[in-house]
C-alpha cells in the first residue's frame, strides 16, 4: 500500500515537471525534449518487434518516413485539413504499408525478416528519391502549414507545440506499454522464445506476429508524423535513410532489449552521447559503430540489465540471479 | 552485325559482368552463412575496403595485378581477426547481426577518414584496356576478364568444395557441426578457414569492381545491398541459387538501366518480393 502511494506521488510528480518543462528549463532543452520523446516512441515501437516478439527489423525507418509524408502531403495538398486529421493521415499511410507487406514478412523471422526489410527500406528510400514530383526528391518537402488544434498555426509557438506533442506521445507510449501487458503482448513474449510451443497451444502465430507488426507500424508511423511536424520538414535522408533504421536498434540495445522502459533511457543515452561527440567530430558512424560492438560484447543486456545486476548484488548479497530464478 | 543487336548483345555482356561480380560478393557471404549460420553484414564493408587497398597497391606499385594478389589476402586476414576476435565471443544470432553491423559502420568511417570521400579512379592494366571483337560486335576486354575470373574462382570452389577432404569436412560441419567436432576435428579451425574465404572471396569483387565504377565510400551500399539481395532470393547457404540470381540481377540492372533507367533498382527488389511471396526461403533454399 505504501509503495503504491509512493508510486503515485512520483508519477504525479513527473507530470508537474513535465508541464512546468518549458517555464523551468526555456525553450532550448524544451526542444531536446521534444526530441527525446519522438524517438522514445520509436525506439518502444521497435523494441515491440525487437524485445517482445524476437523480430529484427533493418527497415523500420520506412513506417516513421511514411508517417512524416503522409502527414506533411495531406498538410500541403488538402486545404483546411485539421492537425489530427493528418497525422491520422500519416498513420494510416504507415499501417497500410504495414498491412501490404506483412503477409509476406510474418512467414520468416530472424536473419531473412532483417534482410527483407534492409531491401525494403532502401527500396523506399529509392522511390521517394526517383518520384519527386510527389515528395520533392532530395529537397523533401518543407513549408508546410501546421495547423493546431485550437488555434491557426503552431508556427513559432514551441512551446504549445511541446504540450500536443508531449499528450500525443505519451497517450503513444502509454498504449504500447498496455499491449505489452494484455495477454496478446504476452503470446508475442510466447512467439519470441518458443513459436512452436504457442503454435501447439492452438495461437496463430503468423497472425499474431502481423497484428504485432502493423500495431509496431502505426506507433513509429505516429513518431514520424510528429517528427515530420516539429521539425516542419520532411526528407528523405531525414526520415528514410539507413540511419534511421539503425538508431532505434542502438538505442534498444543500449538500454535494454525487451524491457520496456529500457529503450527510452537508450534514447536518452544514445542522444546524449551523439550531442556531445558531434561537438568533436563529425563521425557519427564511427561513434554508433564503436557503440555498438561494445553493447553487444560486453553488456549484452544495456543498461536495464546493468542496473539489475547492480541491484542483485545490493539486495541479493551477491547470488547471480541464474540461480536464483532456479531456485523459485 | 545490326547495330541494335550489337547493342543489345554488349548490354548483356556488362549485364552478366556485374551478375559475376555480385556472385563473388554473395557467395562469399553464402558460404559463411551455409556454415556458421552468421550473416556477416560487414561483408560489403570488406568488399569496399579491398578496393580502397587496391588503389593503394596500385598507387604504390603501379602494378594492378600485384593489388589483385594482395588486397583480397588482406581482407582475408581482418575477416578471420574480426571471427576471431569479436565474433566468437557473442552468442545469438541478433548479436551477430548487430554486432557486423557495428563493425561495417566503424571501417565505413575508417574509409572515409584515411581516403576522404571523393571517388579514387583507378587504371586498369593496359592488356586489359580497350574492346576485341568478336563476330562483328567489340566487347570491353576488361569484362571479359571479370567473367573468366569470376568462373575460374567458381570452378575452383567447387573443385575445393566437392573434390577435397577439406571440402568434405566443411560440407559434414554445414549438416551438423557438432557431430564434426565429435569427431576429434577441430571446428574452430574449420570455421576460421571458412570465414577467411568468405571475405577473401568479398575482396576479389571488390578489386573486380574498382576500375569500373571508381572506387567511392558508397560503393558497400550500392553493389552490397544487390548482393545481400541475390542472397535472399537466391537463398540463404546455396551457391546454385546465389549463381543463378547473381545472372538474373546482373541483367535486369543492365537491361533495366537501358530501358526504366530511373526505376532500374526497383526491378531486383520487385523480383525478389516475387520470388519471396511464394518460396519463403528463396529459390533454392531449405526450411530452417
Amino acid at each position: 500500500m505504501m509503495k503504491n502511494k509512493l508510486n503515485i506521488v512520483l508519477w504525479l510528480m513527473g507530470l508537474v515537471l513535465l508541464a512546468l518543462f518549458p517555464r523551468l528549463f526555456g525553450i532550448y532543452y524544451t526542444n531536446i525534449m521534444v526530441t527525446l520523446a519522438i524517438f522514445s516512441v520509436f525506439a518502444v515501437s521497435v523494441n515491440m518487434l525487437l524485445g517482445y516478439t524476437g523480430l529484427l527489423s533493418f527497415g523500420h525507418a520506412m513506417f516513421f518516413g511514411f508517417g512524416g509524408y503522409g502527414t506533411a502531403l495531406a498538410l500541403a495538398h488538402i486545404p483546411g485539413i485539421g492537425l489530427l486529421p493528418a497525422i491520422g493521415m500519416g498513420v494510416l499511410a504507415a499501417v497500410l504499408l504495414a498491412l501490404i507487406l506483412s503477409p509476406l514478412v510474418v512467414r520468416v523471422s530472424g536473419t531473412a525478416f532483417a534482410m527483407l526489410h534492409l531491401a525494403f527500406g532502401q527500396l523506399m528510400y529509392v522511390l521517394a528519391l526517383k518520384l519527386y514530383t510527389v515528395t520533392g526528391g532530395e529537397d523533401g518537402i518543407a513549408n508546410f502549414p501546421v495547423p493546431g488544434v485550437f488555434t491557426e498555426s503552431l508556427k513559432g509557438s514551441p512551446e504549445y507545440f511541446y504540450y500536443l506533442a508531449m499528450v500525443i506521445l505519451g497517450v503513444s507510449t502509454w498504449l504500447m506499454w498496455f499491449i505489452t501487458k494484455t495477454p496478446f503482448g504476452q503470446i508475442q513474449v510466447g512467439i519470441r522464445d518458443n513459436a512452436k510451443r504457442i503454435d501447439y497451444l492452438g495461437y496463430k502465430v503468423p497472425q499474431s506476429k502481423a497484428v504485432i507488426y502493423v500495431l509496431s507500424a502505426l506507433f513509429a508511423g505516429v513518431a514520424g508524423s510528429v517528427y515530420g511536424l516539429f521539425h516542419n520538414l520532411v526528407s528523405v535522408d531525414g526520415s528514410l535513410g539507413i540511419g534511421m533504421s539503425f538508431a532505434p536498434i542502438i538505442s534498444v540495445m543500449i538500454g535494454g532489449v525487451g524491457s520496456f522502459f529500457g529503450p527510452i533511457l537508450g534514447v536518452v543515452i544514445f542522444q546524449l552521447v551523439d550531442e556531445l561527440i558531434l561537438r568533436y567530430t563529425e563521425s557519427t558512424e564511427l561513434v554508433m559503430g564503436v557503440i555498438l560492438i561494445v553493447v553487444v560484447m560486453f553488456m549484452p543486456k544495456g543498461f536495464v540489465g546493468l542496473f539489475g545486476l547492480l541491484r542483485d548484488k545490493v539486495r541479493g548479497g551477491g547470488i547471480p540471479k541464474a540461480e536464483k530464478e532456479k531456485a523459485s | 552485325m545490326d547495330p541494335t543487336v550489337s547493342m543489345y548483345v554488349s548490354q548483356g555482356i556488362h549485364g552478366i559482368a556485374y551478375g559475376m561480380i555480385l556472385f563473388l560478393i554473395a557467395s562469399g557471404l553464402n558460404i559463411i552463412f551455409g556454415m556458421m549460420g552468421i550473416l556477416n553484414m560487414a561483408h560489403t564493408a570488406f568488399f569496399m575496403l579491398a578496393a580502397y587497398f587496391c588503389y593503394a597497391v596500385v598507387g604504390l606499385t603501379g602494378n594492378f595485378w600485384l593489388g589483385l594478389l594482395l588486397a583480397p589476402a588482406f581482407t582475408a586476414v581482418l575477416g578471420v581477426l574480426m571471427e576471431r576476435l569479436f565474433l566468437r565471443r557473442v552468442a545469438g544470432h541478433m548479436s551477430e547481426l548487430i554486432l557486423t553491423m557495428g563493425i561495417s559502420f566503424v571501417i565505413v568511417a575508417a574509409i572515409k577518414k584515411i581516403w576522404g570521400t571523393e571517388s579514387l579512379p583507378l587504371q586498369m592494366p593496359e592488356i586489359l584496356q580497350g574492346m576485341v571483337n568478336i563476330l562483328g560486335v567489340s566487347y570491353p576486354v576488361y569484362r571479359l576478364f571479370v567473367i573468366g575470373l569470376a568462373l575460374v574462382i567458381l570452378v575452383f570452389m567447387m573443385l575445393l568444395l566437392y573434390r577435397t577432404r577439406l571440402g568434405k569436412i566443411v560440407r559434414a560441419a554445414v549438416s551438423d557441426r557438432d557431430m564434426v567436432n565429435a569427431l576429434g576435428i577441430n571446428i574452430n579451425l574449420v570455421f576460421m578457414f571458412v570465414f577467411g574465404v568468405g571475405t577473401w572471396m568479398a575482396g576479389l569483387g571488390g578489386v573486380a569492381i574498382a576500375p569500373i565504377l571508381t572506387v567511392f565510400p558508397g560503393l558497400a551500399d550500392q553493389v552490397g545491398m544487390d548482393a545481400f539481395i541475390v542472397v535472399v532470393t537466391g537463398g540463404f547457404g546455396s551457391l546454385t541459387g546465389a549463381f543463378i540470381v547473381s545472372i538474373i540481377f546482373g541483367l535486369l540492372s543492365s537491361y533495366g538501366v537501358q530501358f526504366v533507367s530511373q526505376f532500374a533498382p526497383v526491378l531486383m527488389v520487385a523480383f525478389m518480393a516475387l520470388v519471396l511471396a511464394f518460396r519463403p526461403n528463396g529459390l533454392f533454399g531449405v526450411k530452417e
